[in-house]
């Protein structure tokens, strides 16, 4: 509708690789898995056979072979050929963004994150073999404070293995402005392309209107971004692999908008989270899962 | 008479082609986010790979006219003006026509604003300062007097009046921030929607007076209505200014929309 009231091209772009290879993200779980082919029930329900590539790698809390993983696991898997080939996969992966509201145990903590009004609370654990690994970027382990790790689900529980990036020296409330605009239009939007669990294709926001998204957490970004609906379309472009697609606005990213981090994937990217890609988005656009960010630089379609 | 208004009518011209000159050389410098230099102008009409070029090379013209004023006392860059202010005119008449949410770009960011009527009246006021020009051969510098001070003044005024530019200069001095960032409440974008001509020609299709959907998109906030006839009524208020932009399209019940002259041509006409 917007297309039609404003003359814009209705039909957005579709995703492009400079190098010519087009990846496909599948999203699903292991029915069965041998050492050259996997069987994987989607969330659509339908069953996919893959082949899986020579140089294929997996990851599950660590390195892994293909072969090894259980069946029964939640995979994300990176496909060539029309996603026919497994070319990466992460089984079982999470990742756990939000407030701590509280901190727990001595070896094993136990850490209940606050992630936000849609995704509500969650409790996660920092299993004490990775302990020094988040403390050393988490050093301020208090409730009010943002945390972002990545790990696997064992057993449903979440186990964070390897933190997403330093936390940020500010309380979740008190995030800092965005820089000074003296444009007329919305200068370049440069900066950090993270994922989320969730499972629709598409993005979450940051800049909404809290009327218009029912997130009363929405409107916050220390990125200067401009505000924008549920619905629209976002062109998404990873600067680090050179592919770019068209994404809609699915949910509201009320708790990216509170991270000023930078990625340093490619270059030092420019501070903020701008867009909160689903992990098959993510993946297509050539991301890795485990290092949680790519550089990326978004315009409207 | 009209001499003295020629004359009047050279230095406002020089200082408009430096004035936009400058001004879209560094809109085409700034780095603006993919696709928001496609929002300024008539450059958004040729493919995205020659936007950029085709705003440096009107930004050179511009320049090129000015010098060829002041320098030169022959008549090819006189008329040369007067061609170029014409096909201005046409140019933002044919964007307001097949982009409405675009600005024209006279002055690079500044002029983000979409086209009016005010800045295609002032295309068609310059059109007629260069055809003044170029009926009396004015050049060079001009002699100063009274009656000269008074019509440089007034056609100094008559632009001002017609120049959006100077209300978003004005909101960007009291906000410093792009309009795409500004909170608006949507309450009062729908005060004024309802203010507006647009509103009122397309009232009496509208099944309800409220809308059935509404939602914000960079600088304009859209609203939905259903339509008597299962069609869906679409306006879009621009989210700056006193009297903003409104426009307007009306979606098939298919899902399609309506063919775009019509609902354009519709908008395009309050």
């Amino acid at each position: 509708m917007a297309a039609a009231v404003l003359g814009r091209d209705p039909d957005p772009p579709r995703l492009t690789a400079d190098d010519g290879v087009l990846l496909d993200a599948i999203s699903g779980v292991i029915l069965d898995v041998s050492p050259h082919l996997i069987i994987v029930e989607t969330d659509d329900g339908d069953e996919e056979r893959l082949v899986i590539a020579p140089w294929a790698t997996a990851w599950r809390g660590g390195t892994a072979t293909p072969a090894d993983l259980p069946v029964g696991s939640r995979v994300i898997i990176r496909a060539l050929r029309s996603g026919k080939v497994v070319d990466r996969i992460w089984a079982d992966i999470t990742r756990m963004t939000g407030i701590i509201r509280s901190v727990s145990g001595r070896t094993d903590l136990a850490v209940e994150l606050d992630c936000g009004p849609h995704r509500g609370v969650r409790s996660i654990v920092i299993p004490y073999r990775s302990s020094g690994r988040v403390r050393v970027r988490y050093p301020k382990l208090e409730p009010g404070y943002l945390f972002d790790a990545i790990g696997v689900i064992r057993d449903d529980v979440p186990l964070a293995q390897v933190p997403a990036t330093s936390q940020p020296a500010y309380r979740a409330g008190a995030v800092p402005p965005p820089p000074a605009a003296y444009g007329g239009v919305q200068s370049k939007i440069s900066g950090t392309a993270v994922w989320s669990d969730f499972t629709d294709r598409g993005a979450a926001y940051a800049m909404l209107e809290r009327s218009d998204s029912g997130c009363e957490d929405a409107g916050v970004s220390c990125a200067g971004l401009p505000y924008l609906a549920l619905g629209s379309m976002l062109y998404v472009r990873n600067v680090c692999a050179g592919r770019a697609t068209a994404l809609p606005v699915v949910a509201c990213g009320c708790m990216a908008g509170r991270f000023c981090d930078r990625c340093v994937e490619c270059g030092t990217s420019p501070r903020g989270r701008i867009v909160e890609l689903s992990a098959t988005s993510y993946v297509e656009l050539g991301g890795d899962l485990t290092k949680g960010c790519f550089n990326a630089r978004v315009g409207l379609t | 008479m009209s001499e003295t208004i020629a004359a009047a009518a050279q230095p406002i011209l020089v200082f408009m082609f430096v004035l936009g000159g400058v001004a879209k050389l560094a809109s085409v410098g700034s780095e603006a986010e993919p696709g928001a230099l496609g929002r300024l102008g008539p450059a958004v009409l040729v493919p995205e790979r020659f936007r950029s070029p085709a705003m440096i090379f009107c930004g050179l013209a511009e320049f090129g006219l000015a010098a060829g004023l002041v320098l030169f006392d022959h008549p090819i860059p006189r008329w040369m003006t007067v061609a170029f202010f014409a096909v201005s005119t046409y140019v933002l008449w044919d964007l307001r026509r097949r982009r409405p949410d675009v600005g024209c770009g006279c002055f690079g960011e500044v002029s983000a604003r979409p086209v009016g009527l005010r800045s295609i009246g002032r295309t068609v006021v310059l059109t007629a300062m260069a055809v003044m020009i170029a009926l009396h051969d004015t050049s060079g510098l001009p002699e100063l007097s009274w009656t000269f001070a008074a019509w440089c003044g007034g056609g100094v005024l008559l632009l001002m009046i017609l120049s959006p530019e100077i209300e978003e200069s004005f909101a960007r001095l009291r906000y410093r921030a792009p309009c795409e960032q500004r909170s608006f409440p949507a309450e009062r974008a729908f005060s004024r929607l309802r203010s507006s001509a647009a509103w009122r020609t397309h009232y009496p299709s509208l099944r309800s007076e409220e809308p059935s959907d509404t939602w914000r998109e960079l600088c304009w906030r859209f609203y939905a209505f259903d339509g008597a006839d299962g069609s869906d009524v679409v306006f879009a208020v621009y989210l700056s200014g006193r009297r903003p932009p409104v426009r307007v399209a009306i979606v098939g019940a298919d899902g399609r929309q309506a063919p775009l002259q019509e609902s354009i041509h519709v908008s395009a006409s309050h």
